[in-house]
């Protein structure tokens, strides 16, 4: 296992790092433009997860991100040490927008259902003070969507 | 990978308010977006144009606000037109279902 670590403050400026970050591994284990730009978007939801239900004082919190290269694919680890756990249910209930009247759409809770689609597996475990998001994306198997 | 500083550059036609959003809209661009829809949001005298030809990077909190902007022009009557979506973007669009729900126009529409 050789883990690569980055810690962010748990805040929305520091996003864009991650995604520079995942953007250099990815690219030397030489996954495709799309599935790079697919990675990027699932690690910010889980990102954005962890600061919007993060700790309340933006000084504290952190955002732990673990790249873990394997042969065949990357596992992506976001915790969060944030007081508030997402529910581990949020998982079955993600869903992208109905088809309904234009009033009736809901304007938040895309990032969960996107991170599901995008990715090969998608955990979300509670912690003890916090969230961990796991997502994993398989190296040059042929898409699943 | 160059990081493209996001801004949103406002463009006036006789019919038309004309934002151009440009870079990467994440989350932490999101006030900033709002501060340029402000004051032309609630115009209903001329459509509104998101031109996305510039847009690098979209994901939820992004496609939060369209579908926010959706809603308002929807109960205010007035016209709302995405254009230039690029492949990538448009990837994320159809994923999220908000594809349905946007109308495609070009700038000499409208």
């Amino acid at each position: 296992m050789n883990a690569i670590r980055l810690q962010i403050p748990a805040h929305a400026d520091y996003i864009d790092l991650v995604r520079i970050c995942l953007y250099g591994i990815a690219s030397k284990m030489s996954y495709a433009y799309e599935d790079i730009e697919d990675m990027k978007v699932a690690v910010s939801e889980a990102c954005n997860n962890a600061v919007i239900h993060g700790t309340p004082d933006p000084n504290e919190g952190v955002i732990d991100i673990s790249f873990e290269p394997e042969d065949h694919a990357l596992t992506i680890k976001v915790n969060n040490s944030g007081s508030e756990a997402l529910a581990t249910d949020v998982l079955d209930k993600a869903a992208p927008l109905p088809d309904a009247d234009v009033s009736g759409l809901r304007v938040g809770g895309l990032g969960i259902y996107l991170m599901q689609a995008l990715m090969d597996e998608v955990e979300v475990n509670a912690l003890e003070n916090g969230t961990e998001v796991v997502l994993k994306k398989y190296l040059n198997v042929a898409s699943e969507h | 990978m160059k990081a493209e500083q996001f801004q949103v550059v406002q463009e006036e036609t006789t019919n038309q308010y004309i934002l151009h959003v440009i870079g990467e809209l994440d989350l932490s661009v999101v006030p900033q977006l709002r501060a340029a829809l402000e004051p032309v949001m609630n115009r209903t005298e001329k459509a509104l144009v998101l031109n996305l030809k510039q847009l690098k990077y979209i994901d939820s909190t992004g496609i939060g606000i369209i579908v926010s902007v959706l809603k308002l022009r929807d109960e205010l009557k007035a016209p709302f037109f995405v254009s230039d979506i690029p492949p990538a973007i448009k990837r994320l669009f159809d994923l999220t279902g908000i594809s349905r729900y946007l109308i495609e126009g070009t700038e000499a529409q409208a």
